[in-house]
């Protein structure tokens, strides 16, 4: 087998790509042959079965069809008026009728919804410590049910769960869909409690982007790019540098509650504001570029902007900027928030004066002075927390301080012993848009004394910026003390010379548009909520540490060994070239929208030329109806998964599905269901199996085990109890104590008689620290991960599950109800049960077993019965 | 056998056979113990220790002079350090005096001074090192080897490698403080990719039922014994019935075992946890209290938290006697308030006074019994927990967490006793070699061993990954061999 290391597929030179790599080819049909078949899939399979001496199993019986036809579409059984009605019906087309019967019914899209959200690693609470709910995380769980009962074209439904907001703005799923990227765990502490201001906050960030990262790859494309986290994959053509650019995508984004308008009229509103202040920035932007264009130079401007190079590059020069600028506190959004930063000078000392020296740093043009606090006051201590015994030096809380330069602002103290000295600013210094303030050096009787600096925040990025700076001994000194003030005055000169030459219209518009902003901003807020859904977002109201990035994407950088604090060069968005024809590289505009990043994925994933997402998809579908994947490992087409059975069928097929067929899902059903092969019996022959033991070539169809979902919804049908009330907030089979820190959910608390919860268990709320124990012990899905194919175990906590669970106890009681009116209860019980009439022995133990134990006891074993939760 | 889920096929393909850890193998189990899987074992099973919310290190088994002379003093390791909640406090000493105990002379302090009966059996590491500072990730690392989601127990890979040895009970045992989960709740004994059969089955003694759904609730009051028997021999004639007319299929003749095993499992759980049997003394070694599990602890006091975790280390080794293969012990609940955790953010002495009183009154009991019933020399005791604390304070008496260093120890199953192996700096800040630290890799590497397992062969295939308990890393600490 090949080893590949970071190699695109493009580049693959004298070795063979990889099967799910290579382009989607129309491979030749094979002829029909021997009379059997009825379609297409049919040749395929068959042609696979005579190379290997193998011969197809004759079809099923109608009952058992039926049966299969209707667990396999709706995850339902069927009842007995079905079974009767479809084994009397003579016409040609009787099974027809009956699957387009069961791809229209709702239970359709109920059912396999559920194998979605296996795969989308979807639950409603977040996992991790206090696993708190997610109340509003149901709206993308009844997005899929209704894409999937529509028959929604399979790329727009790919398309909508990456960047629907971008792509389908006008109608109401765009938002909702995106639900798929937030729907797995989310590490609260983390990013509530802890933030991104320290590591342990940005390594959950990574953490997060990942989880989205993968989520995307795994389930739309059956691949595993997150191993190139800490070295170029190993099997597949995945490179680091591939997997970093993917973090870019989704580096605005936090996972948050999402209004999203159910009402068209607000959603138009909605959409109209939004484009109109797109707009109005992008005009604002231009008239700012414009004016800094200047009118074609010349004359006065020229002299002007000769006279300030000259002192800038004398000012840069004259020392006057070392590499270690000073202490830099965190950005807020209002210069209203109080900060602090202190010096411990190890022991109290003897103290005369302070004096603070501001920064010099170019950012936004400020240079001298840069963060200087606009008001503050000056205060020591011998007490830490400055508690206590505080003496103020000096307080400028009233009225603004005058920006200092580079020049000492010094304060006399007067000889007060004390070991801390602390500055508490009350109005930030802006910067551009935004606040911080910043000192280059705190200065005791004249000179840096050292000690340990403290302060509520801090930017860490030495050398220039780090709280030990502040008292360093080194600052920006100016050679040329009026200088900076000097080359400011030239600034505003020049300013005001570019905005003489602008034409008027243009500096009104300049006045004019912040408060149009303004005003549409207002009333895009004040627009009716409509609804909530758990998805992602770049604005939203602050929570904690979680702030919102309004759109801005965090810098992502290569990380070596996958360890943050190795961080190597910036990253730009990108996508792993797999086919031919990829740019690794998007090509997106310069200030583009982080929405326009993830556009760019999601028609990445949905390119026609994408070798990946069309076999994936039909792959996945035909996992769920045959009870193994045409290439069994549905997440994994990579060097680690399994091989193809039938990889030229899987190609047919998923060039049939992504053109002929219009992506649509419910036709790839039809076509599946009705070929001979699925319509074989499950019945063993022994000579077969010697040569295929597991029927990997389908020479029979396999009996698979019901799943938790269809045992329990099975048991409220035959119960009378299945209430089929479609979507809205999910039912809750648990109680919930101490909600309030970490909230306990006490299954054994619920009373399974409360008729809230008799509904479909997709409705049901899916807990990730508690996950629900009937369930569990039944091979439901892990919501922490992205499950292709649900374990099939047997064992003896499932008998006692089916037993014992109170859900048991008491739908046997109901089913008992039902059934007592009845004058022959045990036929009853096998018509609502299994939709068929007992046979004699099942009817005189039965019946046995009831005048002895009564109807409820033989319900509850009923339930326990093999052909109950297994299908042929 | 006809099954052919792909997951069984990765078991088979992933590992060259021998493993006892399928669905079906569970259930149909011959009763043996299997003899290791890779070389001979010298431990045959596990109790795990789990201390939910940061146990502090330097408070307990990590001697720090240090701190007892700079004690108040600014705290000042030369570097920045940004903590989980606060930024470093003063230097703290502990609240408790160290003593040295066994012939190995270990310095213990008080409140965990029952182990030093026991400490010659006892190995300690004192230079493990986390990844973050935060609970749920300190604990999955420790727990799963990942500190993310979506990885098996230490317990599950146990189970999947080598079964069980009785067929009427679960592999894999987990004994939760009764108050409540840690973080991450059951992801902390879960089996991921592994089948649902290796999963942690939670016993909560004193609970009706302990396991969830060993008996009926007898809702609707119309079960009796004879409904009970004769319906089990109605379901083995028809289950008997549908599976004899299906012949090829394994899986039904497992379905039809497994009633039978359930009924036995109702039998043998309900003697693993009926201590009634046990003699005064055993129960008073273990410290149990005469008012049992209904001892007072409205305020956390050391003769509650005593019978708490006392009475699950007697049950663990009733359940280890009888077969079961890995225990897992809780002390610690989630972070509500009031603390009945070990996150001693606010108030060390508090919490951790009657806390480890308890753990270790339990702990040291269960080390005693299991020897003197000749089972400590194939039974690995390892303690562990997410993280430790920090050297210096938190308002005043509390500590914040200290992924940088902690402490783990291990006793039982062939290590040595009475050795300290990898030192944490003066403080107990950072490991004293921070070049050359033991991770949570290492521990599971050394514990696979043990059990006769090479932790680099153990592999299952999972997203791509042929997954190990021990990730890419590990090394067995022979040190302690």
């Amino acid at each position: 087998m090949l080893l590949v290391i970071g190699l695109s597929a493009g580049m693959l030179v004298g070795e063979e790509t990889w099967w799910s790599l290579r382009p989607l080819v129309s491979p030749a049909v094979p002829a029909a042959d021997g009379g059997w078949g009825r379609n297409v899939v049919d040749r395929f399979v068959h042609a696979k079965m005579t190379e290997r001496g193998l011969s197809p199993s004759e079809e099923a019986d109608r009952p058992t069809l039926i049966r299969r036809l209707s667990y396999d579409l709706t995850g339902l059984p069927p009842s007995l008026e079905e079974v009767e009605a479809f084994a009397a019906d003579r016409s040609e087309d009787a099974y027809e009728r009956v699957v387009d019967r069961l791809l229209a019914s709702p239970a359709y899209g109920e059912h396999w919804a559920r194998h979605w959200l296996d795969v989308a690693r979807y639950a409603e609470t977040h996992g991790y410590d206090k696993d708190q709910p997610r109340e509003n995380a149901w709206p993308y769980r009844d997005y899929v049910i209704r894409s999937l009962n529509e028959d929604k074209r399979w790329g727009q439904f790919v398309e909508e769960q990456i960047a629907g907001d971008v792509l389908y703005p006008e109608g109401p799923d765009g938002v909702v869909a995106l639900g798929f990227l937030a729907a797995g765990p989310w590490d609260l502490i983390a990013h509530m409690e802890v933030g991104e201001g320290k590591v342990d906050g940005r390594i959950a960030k990574h953490l997060d982007r990942d989880e989205m990262i993968a989520g995307v790859f795994n389930a739309f494309m059956s691949t595993t790019v997150q191993c190139a986290q800490c070295h170029d994959h190993k099997f597949d053509p995945i490179t680091m540098v591939d997997y970093y650019r993917l973090h870019t995508i989704f580096a605005a984004v936090d996972r948050v509650d999402r209004a999203y308008a159910a009402d068209p009229e607000v959603r138009r509103e909605g959409l109209v504001l939004g484009q109109g202040i797109e707009a109005k920035e992008k005009e604002l932007k231009e008239i700012e570029a414009e004016l800094a264009r200047g009118g074609g130079g010349g004359g006065e401007l020229a002299d002007l902007e000769g006279s300030i190079e000259a002192l800038a590059s004398r000012l840069e020069k004259g020392g006057l900027q070392g590499a270690e600028f000073g202490y830099h506190s965190r950005i807020e959004k209002s210069a209203d928030v109080v900060k602090w930063v202190q010096v411990d000078l190890g022991k109290a000392v003897r103290v005369e004066s302070i004096g603070l020296q501001a920064c010099y740093d170019d950012f936004g043009g400020i240079g001298a002075g840069f963060g200087f606090p606009v008001r503050f006051r000056v205060e020591v201590s011998n007490e830490e927390g400055f508690a206590q015994g505080v003496r103020v030096i000096a307080d400028h809380g009233e009225a603004d301080f005058a920006n200092p330069a580079l020049r000492e602002v010094a304060f006399e103290v007067g000889g007060i012993e004390a070991r801390y000295v602390r500055v508490t600013v009350t109005k930030l210094a802006e910067r551009t848009g935004d606040y911080m303030f910043a000192l280059g050096e705190l200065l005791v009787n004249g000179e840096s004394l050292g000690g340990k600096v403290t302060a509520l925040d801090s930017i860490e990025a030495p050398p220039r910026w780090a709280e030990r700076n502040l008292v360093d001994g080194r600052f920006a000194k100016a050679t040329d003390p009026e200088g900076p003030e000097r080359l400011a005055a030239l600034n505003v000169e020049r300013r005001r010379l570019l905005e003489g030459r602008a034409p008027a219209g243009l500096l009104e518009r300049r006045v004019v548009l912040p408060a149009e902003l303004e005003d549409s901003r207002r009333r895009l807020r004040e627009l009716p909520g409509g609804e909530k859904v758990y998805a992602i977002a770049t604005e939203f109201e602050p929570f904690g540490r979680v702030v919102p990035t309004k759109g801005k994407p965090r810098e992502i950088r290569l990380l070596e060994r996958g360890d943050l604090r190795s961080p190597k060069e910036v990253m730009e968005p990108g996508v792993p070239p797999l086919w031919e024809g990829v740019e690794p590289l998007l090509s997106l505009p310069e200030g583009h929208g982080e929405g326009e990043r993830r556009a760019a994925l999601a028609r990445y994933v949905t390119d026609r030329a994408n070798p990946l997402t069309w076999r994936s998809v039909v792959n996945r579908v035909w996992s769920n109806l045959f009870g193994r994947g045409i290439a069994a490992t549905p997440n994994d087409f990579g060097r680690m998964g399994e091989l193809p059975t039938h990889p030229e069928l899987l190609d047919w097929l998923a060039l049939q599905f992504r053109d002929e067929g219009g992506q649509s899902l419910k036709g790839l059903h039809r076509l599946l269901v009705t070929s001979a092969t699925y319509r074989q019996a499950s019945t063993y022959r022994p000579g077969q199996a010697e040569i295929d033991q597991g029927a990997r070539y389908l020479w029979r169809m396999n009996r698979r085990r019901l799943s938790a979902e269809e045992i329990r919804d099975s048991v409220l049908l035959a119960s009378g109890q299945l209430d089929r009330t479609m979507g809205g907030k999910s039912f809750k089979d648990f109680v919930i104590e101490k909600p309030m820190h970490s909230p306990h959910y006490q299954y054994h608390l619920h009373d399974p008689n409360d008729a809230a919860s008799h509904r479909r268990t997709i409705y049901r709320m899916i807990v990730r620290s508690q996950t629900q124990p009937f369930l569990t012990t039944l091979d439901c899905a892990d919501p922490s991960r992205s499950v292709a194919v649900r374990d099939e175990s047997t064992t003896g906590l499932q008998a006692l599950a089916l037993m014992n669970n109170p859900f048991m106890e008491v739908m046997a009681g109901r089913f008992a109800k039902r059934l007592a009116g009845e004058e022959r209860p045990v036929e009853a019980l096998f018509r609502h049960g299994l939709a068929r009439e007992p046979k004699e022995l099942e009817l005189a133990l039965f019946e046995r077993y009831r005048q002895e134990h009564g109807l409820e006891n033989a319900c509850r074993i009923f339930f326990s019965l093999s052909e109950f939760v297994y299908v042929d | 056998m006809s099954i052919e889920s792909p997951t069984r096929r990765q078991f088979l393909g992933g590992t060259a056979g021998g493993l006892a850890g399928m669905a079906l193998q569970s259930v149909l189990a011959n009763g043996e113990f299997s003899i290791g899987m890779h070389h001979r074992p010298k431990a045959k099973r596990v109790v795990q220790l789990f201390i939910a919310g940061a146990g502090s290190h330097v408070d307990m088994f990590d001697y720090k002079p240090l701190l007892e002379k700079d004690d108040g003093k600014p705290w000042d390791p030369g570097e920045k350090v940004e903590l989980f909640q606060s930024n470093p406090g003063n230097t703290m000493r502990s609240p408790w005096e160290f003593t040295r105990h066994g012939g190995c002379g270990k310095m213990l302090s008080e409140i965990v001074a029952p182990l030093g009966e026991v400490v010659d059996e006892i190995s300690f590491v004192h230079n493990l090192v986390g990844k973050t500072g935060v609970h749920s990730q300190g604990m999955l690392l420790q727990s799963t080897g990942f500190n993310r989601p979506g990885f098996p127990s230490a317990g599950a890979w146990v189970s999947h490698a080598l079964g069980s040895a009785n067929e009427n009970l679960p592999a894999f045992v987990v004994l939760p403080d009764h108050r409540g989960y840690p973080s991450n709740g059951v992801k902390n004994w879960s089996s991921a990719f592994l089948s649902a059969a290796h999963q942690g089955t939670v016993i909560q003694p004193g609970a009706d039922p302990p396991i969830v759904d060993l008996f009926p609730s007898g809702r609707g009051g119309y079960l009796t014994p004879d409904s009970e028997r004769e319906g089990l021999a109605l379901l083995r004639s028809l289950n008997g019935n549908y599976a004899a007319a299906r012949p090829g299929d394994d899986r039904l003749r497992a379905r039809l075992a497994s009633y039978e095993l359930a009924a036995r499992m109702q039998l043998s759980a309900t003697d693993a946890l009926d201590v009634s049997g046990e003699s005064q003394a055993t129960k008073d070694l273990y410290g149990l209290s005469p008012d049992g599990p209904a001892v007072a602890d409205k305020v956390i006091n050391a003769v509650a938290e005593t019978e708490f975790f006392g009475r699950k280390c007697l049950i663990a080794r009733r359940l280890l006697e009888r077969g079961v293969r890995f225990v897992q012990v809780w002390s610690g609940a989630d972070n509500a308030f009031p603390r009945r955790n070990w996150d001693s953010h606010e108030d060390v002495e508090r919490d951790h006074g009657p806390l480890a009183l308890g753990m270790s009154t339990g702990a040291a009991a269960l080390i005693k019994d299991l020897k003197q019933r000749g089972m400590l020399e194939d039974t690995i005791v390892h303690w562990t927990t997410e993280f430790g604390r920090m050297p210096c304070a938190q308002s005043g008496k509390g500590r914040d967490h200290n992924p940088f260093v902690f402490t783990n120890w291990m006793a039982g199953g062939g290590v040595r006793g009475g050795l300290t192996l990898g030192e944490s700096d003066q403080w107990g800040f950072k490991p004293e070699d921070p070049s050359n630290p033991t991770e949570v890799y290492d521990i599971y590497a050394t514990m696979l061993h043990l059990l006769g397992i090479d932790h680099t062969r153990l592999t299952v295939r999972a997203d791509s990954i042929d997954r190990r308990l021990t990730d890419v890393h590990g090394r067995v600490l022979t040190g302690l061999l």
